[in-house]
């Protein structure tokens, strides 16, 4: 039987996940937002840049499941 | 406040001023037709459009420098509007204020047409057009000085409080030297509290303090002003030199001792001319150094922080000096220059 640490520590691992990916996409956002306005043609690194930090949020959410599924 | 936008913006705009491959290609036209047609290869290619449909020659290149730069900053500040950038942005544009209110003053004291003065004016700071024509109406300075005041134009204040000694003396550099005063004072006010962003411009002011410090003694020692009458010209607030320093470089006697002065602060390179140059008193060789050298200072604000107001002041000085670099070529072209010497005139960043 788990107690309730083990939700706890799931959540506290996706959401700093999650608040990482998020503070890094509002800052590549802006700074992406600003090179697109100089120079449409940077268009599509701008995107992929964007898209990196999503890999926080999924490690997040892997360490998340890891836990729940394997802290017995 | 969003540096990371005004960073990337900034740099996306630098991106597109002319590199020195392109500088050199404007450099080898033969004249100042091909010079224009080459320009509209570049981003300068609406301005000289707008340009030709009024004027010719080098006043077609003169007009679409000035458009570009005004539409430029004005872009600036649009994306800047009510953040704290504006402020900083707005103390480099004051310049053209200050600068445009010189040109007029020039001109009212030579008496030539409003047509001619209106030619040299960059109306890029708070004064718009709209204000400058005004101003340029006016039948001479007192009148100028009048309507700045009636508008509650700040600059009224420090030519009102000296307009009296002009009247008496009629020497113009008095009130030119209180608007510049007026403009450095007041800058440095406005970044007095302690911050990396303030720091930074406070850096620039007092750089540019010394360098205007510097030309004006090296041009008083040419004129042989007597130090007391030469030490209302100077500006505190300098970053490498105080008021006893400076006094100390109006007691010398030429060109040449002053150099050798410098020689234990940053302007050391001064020394590197030629003694010919130094010899004959040839003050515009020595200020185009000096002009050179604050400009790679700006332009080196580049390499400060990203997040910061370091990339705007980075791209005031590169445009300043693209600018001036396409004036000295197009002068030049219109001179028939030999392109080695033009080379030479030019700042590349």
């Amino acid at each position: 039987m788990v107690g309730w640490e083990v939700p706890i520590g799931a959540a506290i691992a996706f959401a700093a996940g999650a608040f990482g990916t998020g503070w890094a996409q509002s800052r590549i956002g802006s700074a992406g937002a600003g090179a697109i306005a100089e120079r449409p043609e940077t268009a599509g690194s701008i995107i992929i840049l964007e898209a990196i930090p999503e890999t926080l949020v999924i490690l997040g959410f892997v360490v998340a499941a890891m836990i729940i599924l394997m802290v017995k | 406040m969003d540096w990371g936008y005004i960073n990337a913006r900034m740099r996306g705009m630098k991106s597109r001023l002319l590199d020195r491959r392109a500088l050199d290609n404007l450099v080898m036209q033969p004249d100042l037709e091909s010079l224009i047609a080459d320009l509209e290869k570049t981003p300068y290619k609406s301005d000289i459009i707008e340009a030709k449909i009024q004027y010719s020659g080098v006043l077609c290149i003169e007009y679409a420098l000035r458009k570009n730069f005004t539409r430029t900053f004005r872009k600036i500040l649009q994306f800047v509007k009510e953040e704290e950038a504006e402020k900083y942005i707005n103390i480099f544009l004051h310049r053209w204020d200050v600068q445009n209110i010189k040109t007029i003053l020039r001109g009212k004291n030579i008496h030539i047409t409003n047509e001619e003065i209106l030619e040299c004016l960059v109306p890029a700071g708070e004064l718009d057009e709209a204000t400058v024509i005004e101003l340029v109406r006016q039948p001479d300075i007192r009148a100028v000085i009048d309507m700045l005041a009636t508008w509650q134009i700040a600059y009224a204040k420090p030519l009102t409080a000296e307009y009296p000694e002009y009247a008496k003396s009629g020497d113009l550099a008095l009130l030119e030297s209180a608007l510049d005063e007026y403009y450095y004072e007041n800058a440095l006010e406005q970044v007095k509290r302690q911050s990396y962003n303030n720091g930074l411009i406070r850096n620039i002011i007092s750089l540019e303090i010394d360098v205007v410090n510097l030309r004006t003694i090296l041009r008083m020692i040419r004129d042989h002003i007597v130090p007391e009458e030469a030490e209302k010209f100077l500006i505190s607030g300098g970053k490498e030199f105080d008021q006893d320093q400076l006094v100390h470089l109006l007691t010398l006697h030429s060109t040449e001792e002053v150099v050798e002065e410098l020689k234990s602060t940053p302007y050391r390179f001064l020394a590197a001319l030629p003694p010919a140059v130094l010899r004959t008193q040839k003050i515009s060789v020595i200020e185009k150094q000096l002009e050179k050298f604050l400009v790679q200072q700006g332009v080196s604000a580049f390499l400060g922080d990203p997040l910061s107001v370091a990339s705007v002041i980075g791209y005031f000085w590169a445009k300043y000096n693209e600018i001036t670099n396409i004036r000295i070529i197009s002068r030049c072209k219109t001179a028939d220059f030999p392109i080695e010497q033009l080379k030479e005139e030019l700042v590349y960043v």
